[in-house]
Formats: structure tokens, C-alpha cells, sequence
């Protein structure tokens, strides 16, 4: 009876173990301008998703100083989106508003390409 | 049988408009389980799309979160996921209508208590409020079952002439 329930219990718990949601690897190319600001020192960008964080800055790749910077970002995810907010010189984009929503393209690779706090 | 009658029969109360007035705290937190916190985490036919999940999926991120909790919770994460979720979705719709009103009770205690000592506590009392408020009304209708307003009391009604 004891061996019954404890193969019972196993085979439970493999099943339920199997139920936890398939991920996939997405890389964003996250392309952000910001012509609009006046001497730019610093950029970056904070997201929900691992490996970005909202506790710190991830730095982005200069392509055009002052102008135009970039950085490719690859996430495990199951879900079909991330979340993400440009910070230019330590100021957060889009203050008390809701953040960017970036729709993971059907191919690996999504580029997204952005205006500094705008829409 | 006995057992099953026993867990399914509800205390009721002396007059139909407590038990209707009761019946509110166990609705809103039945359908806010069920179709906010848990169809987030738990696959569920209303669960948002973009979230991606298959029917009775468990979120990809949760078994992580599990895992960090450390002891057991380290060893079977995706079953301790698994159940935890379940408890909010299924266990979260089962309070809304009343029905089972005791097990689903039952399973939203038992996560509730694992959100709170072992996610939320670290975070401060005002992160554990949401979870004890769950918690709180779960353990009364642990006790009361669904009252007159719930599948339960329709259920009992149907089998036995009702005694309270």
C-alpha cells in the first residue's frame, strides 16, 4: 500500500514538475535616440526581464554620440513580451506612466527602436 | 461519503442577509484569485494572452521564485509552483462559486502562508498584506463553508433535509 502511494506520489510530481511553462531565448535589439537632449553622459536601460533589472542601470553602446545608442539584450522568457524604460543621465523615461510593452517578434531577433519619452 | 457531505454541508447563519453579506468578501476575493493573481501565474482559458501559458501551465519564472525559498521548497520547486498556483486560480474559482468551499479554502491558506513567511516577509508587513487579507478570509470560510449562497449549501439541499 506504502509503495502504491509513493509511486503515486512520484508520478504525481513528475507530471506536475512536466505542467511548468516552456521558455525560449528572444533577443531585442534595443535602438534608442535622444537628439532631443542636450549633452548626454550616460545611457541606459532597466526591464523586468532578466537579465535586465528595474534596480539598475544596463549601459548601452554608443553609435552616434549624443544621438543614437544601442544595445542587444537576449532573454529566457516564456512570455511573448518584456517591459522595459530608457534612462538617459539618470533620469527615467516616461515618469509614473506605464512602461514600454516590447512585442517579441516571431523570428529570434526583434528590433525595437525608440525615442527617448516618446511614444 | 460521509466525510465529503460532512466537508461540503455549510454553517449557516441565522438570517439569509448575513450569510448574503458574507457571501461579498468571499466573491470579490474568489474572482480576484482566480482571475487576476492566479490566471497570471496559472494557465487558465482567461489568462492574458501575451502571457503565453497553456492550459493549467504554471509560469515559467515561478519555480525560480520557489526554488529561492530554499529546504524543501529547493527540492520540487515545479510541484511546489504547481500547487501554489493551482491553489490561487482553481482554488480562487472554487471560492468564488461556493463550491468545495472548505478544500479550496484549505489550498488558499496553505499558499497564502508560503507568500507570506517565505516570499513576503523579507519585504516588510505592507508587502504581506495582500496575502493575509487572502489568508484571513480563507481560514473563516475554512470554518463556515459557503453559506446559503454557494453550490455547497445547493448541493446539501438537494441530498438531505437541510439542519443546521
Amino acid at each position: 500500500m506504502k509503495t502504491k502511494v509513493a509511486i503515486s506520489v512520484c508520478i504525481l510530481s513528475l507530471f506536475l514538475t512536466s505542467c511548468v511553462q516552456k521558455t525560449f531565448k528572444k533577443t531585442v535589439v534595443f535602438r534608442l535616440n535622444t537628439s532631443e537632449i542636450k549633452e548626454v553622459k550616460k545611457v541606459g536601460i532597466r526591464g523586468k526581464d532578466k537579465p535586465l533589472s528595474w534596480d539598475y542601470d544596463t549601459e548601452m553602446k554608443t553609435i552616434q554620440k549624443d544621438s543614437l545608442y544601442e544595445i542587444t539584450v537576449t532573454f529566457e522568457t516564456g512570455y511573448k513580451f518584456t517591459e522595459v524604460k530608457f534612462v538617459v543621465n539618470d533620469d527615467f523615461e516616461f515618469k509614473n506612466e506605464d512602461n514600454r510593452r516590447v512585442v517579441f517578434s516571431e523570428k529570434d531577433t526583434t528590433f525595437y527602436n525608440a525615442k527617448y519619452n516618446m511614444r | 461519503m460521509k466525510l465529503l457531505t460532512k466537508i461540503t454541508k455549510p454553517i449557516l447563519l441565522t438570517h439569509w442577509s448575513q450569510d448574503l453579506f458574507i457571501t461579498i468578501p468571499r466573491i470579490v476575493c474568489g474572482y480576484l484569485l482566480a482571475f487576476n493573481f492566479g490566471a497570471a501565474k496559472f494557465g487558465m482559458p482567461w489568462s492574458p494572452t501575451d502571457n503565453n501559458l497553456g492550459l493549467f501551465e504554471v509560469a515559467f519564472w515561478f519555480p525560480n521564485d520557489v526554488a529561492n525559498y530554499g529546504g524543501v521548497f529547493a527540492i520540487a520547486p515545479g510541484f511546489f509552483a504547481w500547487m501554489g498556483a493551482f491553489g490561487e486560480a482553481i482554488g480562487g474559482l472554487l471560492l468564488l462559486f461556493g463550491f468545495q468551499t472548505r478544500i479550496a479554502s484549505f489550498l488558499i491558506i496553505c499558499t497564502m502562508l508560503v507568500a507570506i513567511f517565505m516570499q513576503q516577509i523579507n519585504n516588510g508587513l505592507w508587502n504581506c498584506l495582500a496575502a493575509m487579507g487572502f489568508l484571513w478570509i480563507a481560514m473563516f470560510y475554512l470554518i463556515l463553508g459557503s453559506g446559503r449562497f454557494g453550490i455547497d449549501y445547493l448541493l446539501i439541499l438537494k441530498k438531505h433535509n437541510y439542519e443546521n
